[in-house]
């Protein structure tokens, strides 16, 4: 029954790391910039230390294991600028070099986004250049187009379904 | 239809115009809710393909700035005839063609303006100082340069309102005596800094980072 128990904890770790490494990553990069070249380092310590803690019993369930890893994402990413900004004080920064693998595939993504967008109907190609290109408010981009607000999010969130499906096929 | 009361964030926290409070909220949301994350995920990459490629797809976009509904559009159309209207176009682009020529023989070399990769569409601008906590009211509000030419904006915040901003090229800013005045011990502000290229464009805007004065021991 131990042995269970144990294969059962293993089992939920390992869905922890698969489920939670994708959210960490995405919040560090967020925080520290994509190019940054510590993200994956900084991600990799976060998952790790948080795996250490849960496998020392000090996740105690008083809030929810998403929050129990934002906590300590959000901890590390503070220490992480706290030492960089005393140090970019003093030194100039070292220039960032992206993963070159990550940024062919990221580009590839780009480049294959960019064919759909530039396939879609005026009318929804319109409000993301509006909305994402120009950087308009919903508010602002509702009184170009003549439309609500409401319908300015509701294009968008359409033209995202319309992208996915011409980009699946 | 909306799955989750959160995913109207979306957007704008990847567009950084979320204040630093819903931010933290919304990001400790989204550990806990994998619909949100994945939405999240899949905007993020449309914005990412906009930023980076947004010069080519939209080149031939027509003129989105004209206000919708426009009736004046219609009578200045009705003036000519279309084939007195295609006379004049094929008209103007010959003369066009032929003043540009002789100017391209006149004028001097331009001016070259180079914004390096750090500055395309879509690079972070780091906040230096101040952040988090200090001591005193801050003198100099610091951050990241991002590309040879570009202009910042560094906007002061207290509780949302906009307490101050100022136009710099500098990357770093030193507070007016009469600003630092207003910022009292114990209070939090954020501060935020936007890039704008030569011509003005918005390249980039950082987080908003907030800040607190510690009260003198």
């Amino acid at each position: 029954m131990n042995a269970a128990m144990g294969n059962e904890k293993k089992l939920d770790l390992e869905q922890i790391y698969v489920k939670y490494r994708s959210i960490v990553c995405f919040r560090v990069k967020k925080s520290l910039g994509v190019y940054n070249p510590d993200c994956d380092d900084i991600a990799n310590e976060i998952i790790t230390n948080v795996i250490e803690k849960l496998k020392r019993g000090e996740f105690r369930g008083e809030s929810s294991i998403g929050t129990f890893i934002y906590t300590i994402t959000s901890r590390r990413i503070i220490d992480y600028i706290r030492k960089k900004s005393k140090v970019l004080k003093h030194v100039p920064e070292p220039a960032s070099y992206p993963d070159p693998h990550e940024q062919v595939e990221n580009k590839e993504r780009a480049e294959t986004i960019a064919g759909a967008i530039k396939r879609l109907n005026p009318k929804y190609r319109e409000v993301l250049y509006l909305y994402y290109y120009k950087e308009l408010s919903r508010e602002e981009v509702a009184q170009k187009l003549g439309i609500s607000p409401r319908r300015v999010s509701e294009r968008v969130n359409y033209s995202q379904k319309l992208l996915k499906k011409m980009i699946r096929k | 239809m909306r799955n989750c009361k959160f995913e109207g964030n979306i957007d704008e926290y990847l567009m950084n115009r979320l204040t630093d409070d819903k931010k933290n909220e919304f990001e400790e949301h989204y550990f806990n809710c994998s619909s949100c994350f994945e939405k999240m995920v899949e905007r993020d990459e449309l914005i990412t393909a906009i930023k980076y490629k947004g010069q080519e797809i939209f080149k031939d976009e027509p003129a989105t700035e004209a206000v919708k509904g426009e009736t004046s559009w219609g009578k200045i159309m009705a003036f000519l005839t279309p084939k007195q209207w295609a006379t004049v176009a094929v008209s103007a682009t010959l003369i066009a063609v032929l003043v540009f020529s002789g100017l391209l023989m006149l004028k001097p070399p331009s001016p070259q303006f180079f914004i390096n990769e750090d500055a395309v569409r879509g690079g972070k601008i780091t906040l230096i100082s101040p952040i988090f906590e200090v001591q005193t009211v801050p003198s100099q509000f610091e951050w990241q340069r991002l590309g040879e030419n570009a202009e910042y904006r560094i906007y002061i915040y207290d509780n949302g309102d906009t307490l101050w901003q100022k136009t710099t090229k500098d990357n770093f800013i030193v507070l007016p005596e009469n600003i630092k005045k207003t910022l009292a011990s114990g209070e939090k502000y954020s501060w935020q800094v936007k890039a704008f290229s030569p011509e003005g464009a918005l390249i980039s805007v950082s987080s908003r980072v907030q800040f607190k004065i510690n009260h003198p021991e």
